[in-house]
């Protein structure tokens, strides 16, 4: 059992993870309370979100990168609509900004799986197409705080759990983790226990074989990719509810390699076909912990952008490496 | 004996060009068939046919005597038709037991996938052969032969009554050839028929009954494995007589001098103390097991496996290869054992590929490619090694695993080699084309090229060097001055081991 997890990417990751919070406590003993973890979840939970939909696109062997264009276009029209309306419902919110984004994930699979374009360039185009035509069609025009319909606000207060401080005063754990977890649960159960999760791996290991199998391969692409849509539209309206203010200029990139570096540090091949739920999870952990904390540590915020690149391509290289210690043992000499 | 499957009078026709013409055969049940023929013989239509991918032009096909009509692959399937192709068609990122369970899970349309039923679908199909397999192995990590019993106890999963295997020989050892006869022994026993479809000779008939010949989409005929010989196969399959003498380096010609040395060469884990010495023209055969370091040893006198220790003598200088560009300059070439993967530029020009390693010669005096001398030197070798195609334009995909090989062949021998390391030039090749290659092969040593010669098949070695090297666990079990003095059996006791001590 121990031999079995030493072989594991996720074991190192964590153990990294632990030791570095271990340093980050010595140097600010409040970083290990249960207030900042919980403030952590929140803030979090919108890329780990995102980091989960990447992952699965990644399983079915395409790097899908418009998940920052939908996730905007989604939450923008969605508060737009509304505004417009004069409803103040959250569901409603969510139901718009989930089917735009299944839309535009949709939109994503019609190319990659009929043309057999590789999803990376497919998206690259996509994404400009969504969110060109949102400032177009839609508009440019931020919405702040002001305006914002009240059901956002009241969301991003919404609490699960309430702890009481030492001065009488309350925190608490944020309905985020809720919506999180439930992501969480769903996919782990997809990939685990349903034909179709099997299949997602399937197309990501060797696409002639999932032919030959019997799998319906385009509809396993339009699933994956509508998926994602469907992920990045939840992420929008709870980034809106986090940030309490709407910008359509400002597409959410920083997310896109912050996204990237999470998941291929937890392990996921960049190539397709392989990776872990926890491998991902354990990887937006670490980028979290790792921009929270590098001003804590001495070093500039500016470092985050540096990090976050190093990160992408150590990630990358040491699971190529692995790899290629495999193929070594096997006797092929590939590359 | 019934048959299970009957086809009869299939013809079948691409563009135009008759791929089948009026072909039948019977497979009994139980029976282990072989149908065999060149490539392009049309054995991979007819198993296509047989399969429901392919619909034939004009014949029919029976299982038990009834009428079979499949429309699509999966009709083939239910009726218990079983392809397992070359590539296996399995997935390397998911575990042993998934991929095993996985095809029946589809077919029987389940949303929902229990482990537990998983593993003990797999568990079930494995033990009807009698295999044990780690079942939480991703396919990735297990070996070629492990990856066959996995595909063979998928196929069991959906009740297979007959299981075509294309060319199931061409990637295991000696050894695990034999571990997989005896699970097809099995499958015999539970009355499961097997289709062998190769273009080799050799093993298969250790076990078939009956055998197909096709040649040019026309059935040759039909015989019991025991009338055939490898002679007679050869002619049956290709039409005509390949005579082969065993090459002998001729001492008049060449220089007595050594053109390599090898002293106590040593590589950590992949073999140890390897000395040996090679002439102009001599053809120095090295076999043994996979993992018995040949492939090591040959890459590392092309630069790209650095010894630990020992030294590369070369023409009398001490030389030290670091990379194969350092190799190409002092005249080494290496054709790899994988020829798709790393001997060619499969979607570039057949000519593309010809030139490559010597584009620095084809240069024009503003340091350009001479497009002028590039055609010359493209048809050149176009005609000397008769590679088949209309234009050196076209992609070498476009080519025939035989062609292929020339056009790498051609490839490395227009750099001037003084020494042509070949791991397994013949792999997956057919009868015709192999003879060629190896006539290309003698030709160069016979001009004074020193050619090594890795091969798993003992019988090429025998034929076509003048010396031999065994190799087992990294070491030299034997060499082979005089190679008219051992039999087959005595070069395969050596690679193995077996009554090694009597050898030595």
């Amino acid at each position: 059992m121990i031999a079995k997890l030493l072989r594991r990417n996720e074991t190192y990751l964590f153990f990294v993870i632990m030791a570095f919070s271990l340093v980050v406590t010595m140097i600010n003993p409040t970083f290990l309370t249960v207030e900042n973890m919980f403030d952590l979840v929140k803030s979090s939970s919108g890329m780990a979100i995102l980091a989960v939909g990447f992952f699965v696109g990644l399983l079915a062997g395409g790097i899908d990168i418009s998940f920052p264009a939908i996730a905007i276009a989604g939450q923008y029209i969605a508060v737009n609509t509304l505004i417009a309306l004069g409803v103040d419902n959250l569901l409603l919110a969510f139901v718009l900004s989930c089917a735009v984004g299944t839309a535009m994930g949709a939109i994503n699979a019609f190319f990659i799986s009929a043309f057999r374009m590789p999803a990376l360039i497919v998206t690259l185009g996509t994404s400009n197409i969504f969110h060109g035509a949102l400032l177009v069609f839609v508009g440019t025009r931020a919405i702040n705080t002001g305006q914002l319909p009240d059901c956002f606000k009241a969301f991003g207060h919404m609490h699960v759990l309430t702890l009481t401080r030492a001065d009488g005063t309350t925190y608490g754990l944020s309905v985020f983790a809720v919506v999180l977890l439930g992501i969480i649960v769903v996919t782990w159960f997809l990939l685990k226990h349903t034909l179709l999760g099997k299949s997602i791996y399937a197309v990501g290991g060797s696409y002639e074989s999932s032919k030959r199998a019997g799998f319906s391969i385009n509809r396993t692409l339009f699933f994956v990719y509508s998926y994602i849509g469907f992920l990045s539209g939840i992420m929008g309206v709870m980034h809106l509810s986090l940030i309490r203010y709407s910008n359509p200029n400002y597409i959410v990139d920083t997310e896109l390699l912050k996204v990237i570096a999470a998941v291929v540090i937890g392990g996921s091949k960049i190539t397709g076909g392989s990776g872990t739920l926890v491998g991902t999870l354990l990887g937006v952990v670490m980028m979290v912990i790792l921009e929270k904390n590098l001003v804590l540590i001495g070093l500039s915020s500016y470092w985050h952008q540096f990090f976050t690149g190093l990160i992408i391509v150590l990630g990358v290289s040491i699971t190529h490496y692995q790899s290629k210690l495999q193929s070594k043992k096997s006797l092929s000499f590939a590359d | 004996m019934a048959s299970f499957l009957e086809v009869k009078n299939i013809s079948k026709a691409f563009d135009g060009v008759q791929a089948l013409e009026d072909v039948s055969m019977a497979i009994n049940a139980g029976a282990i068939h072989c149908l065999v023929g060149e490539n392009g013989s049309g054995k991979s239509t007819l198993i296509k046919i047989i399969g429901g991918v392919l619909k034939p032009d004009k014949g029919e096909i029976r299982i038990d005597g009834k009428l079979f009509r499949p429309g699509r692959a999966i009709d083939s399937i239910r009726r218990g038709i079983q392809i397992i192709y070359q590539d296996l068609s399995l997935f390397p990122n998911l575990t042993a037991a998934e991929n095993i369970s996985l095809n029946q899970l589809i077919e029987k349309g389940n949303k929902f996938i229990s482990e537990k039923n998983v593993i003990k679908t797999s568990e079930k199909a494995l033990m009807e052969i009698e295999e044990e397999c780690d079942l939480f192995a991703k396919v990735e990590n297990l070996s070629m032969s492990k990856r066959q019993i996995v595909a063979i106890s998928r196929a069991l999963t959906q009740n297979a009554r007959l299981i075509i295997m294309d060319e199931p020989t061409s990637a295991i050892t000696k050894a695990e050839i034999d571990h997989l006869f005896s699970v097809i022994m099995r499958l015999q026993a539970k009355g499961i028929a097997t289709l062998f479809v190769s273009h080799k000779l050799g093993e298969v008939f250790e076990i078939a009954e009956n055998v197909t010949i096709l040649r040019d989409g026309r059935k040759i005929g039909d015989y019991a494995a025991g009338e055939l010989d490898n002679d007679k196969l050869t002619f049956l399959m290709t039409g005509q007589k390949i005579v082969s003498t065993p090459y002998v380096r001729d001492p008049e010609n060449l220089a007595d001098a050594n053109l390599l040395e090898v002293k106590n060469l040593s590589r950590k884990g992949h073999y140890r103390n390897i000395t040996f010495a090679i002439k102009r023209g001599d053809i120095l055969g090295i076999t043994g097991l996979i993992g018995s370091g040949r492939t090591e040893l040959a890459l590392s006198l092309f630069g790209l496996n650095r010894p630990d220790s020992g030294e590369i003598v070369l023409e009398g200088r001490s030389v030290e290869i670091n990379s194969a560009e350092e190799a190409i300059k002092l005249g080494v070439g290496y054709l790899p054992e994988d020829r798709l993967l790393q001997g060619l530029f499969v979607e570039k020009s057949i000519g593309s590929n010809i030139v490559v390693t010597i584009v620095a010669k084809l240069l024009n005096r503003l340091k350009l490619i001479s497009g002028a001398k590039r055609q010359r030197v493209e048809y050149d070798w176009i005609d000397k090694l008769k590679i088949k195609t209309p234009s050196a334009a076209l992609p070498a995909s476009s080519l025939s695993g035989g062609n292929q090989q020339r056009v790498v062949l051609a490839k490395w021998l227009a750099t001037n080699l003084k020494l042509f390391v070949l791991d397994g030039p013949t792999i997956g090749i057919d009868i015709a084309s192999k003879s060629n290659i190896h006539d290309i092969i003698r030709d160069f040593a016979g001009e004074g090229v020193g050619i090594i010669l890795i091969s798993d098949e003992i019988p090429e070695v025998l034929q076509h060097c003048n010396r031999a090297l065994v190799m087992r666990e990294g070491r030299i079990a034997a060499a082979i001055e005089d190679i008219t003095r051992v039999s087959e059996s005595d070069i395969f006791d050596m690679a193995t081991a077996q009554n090694v001590d009597q050898v030595r």
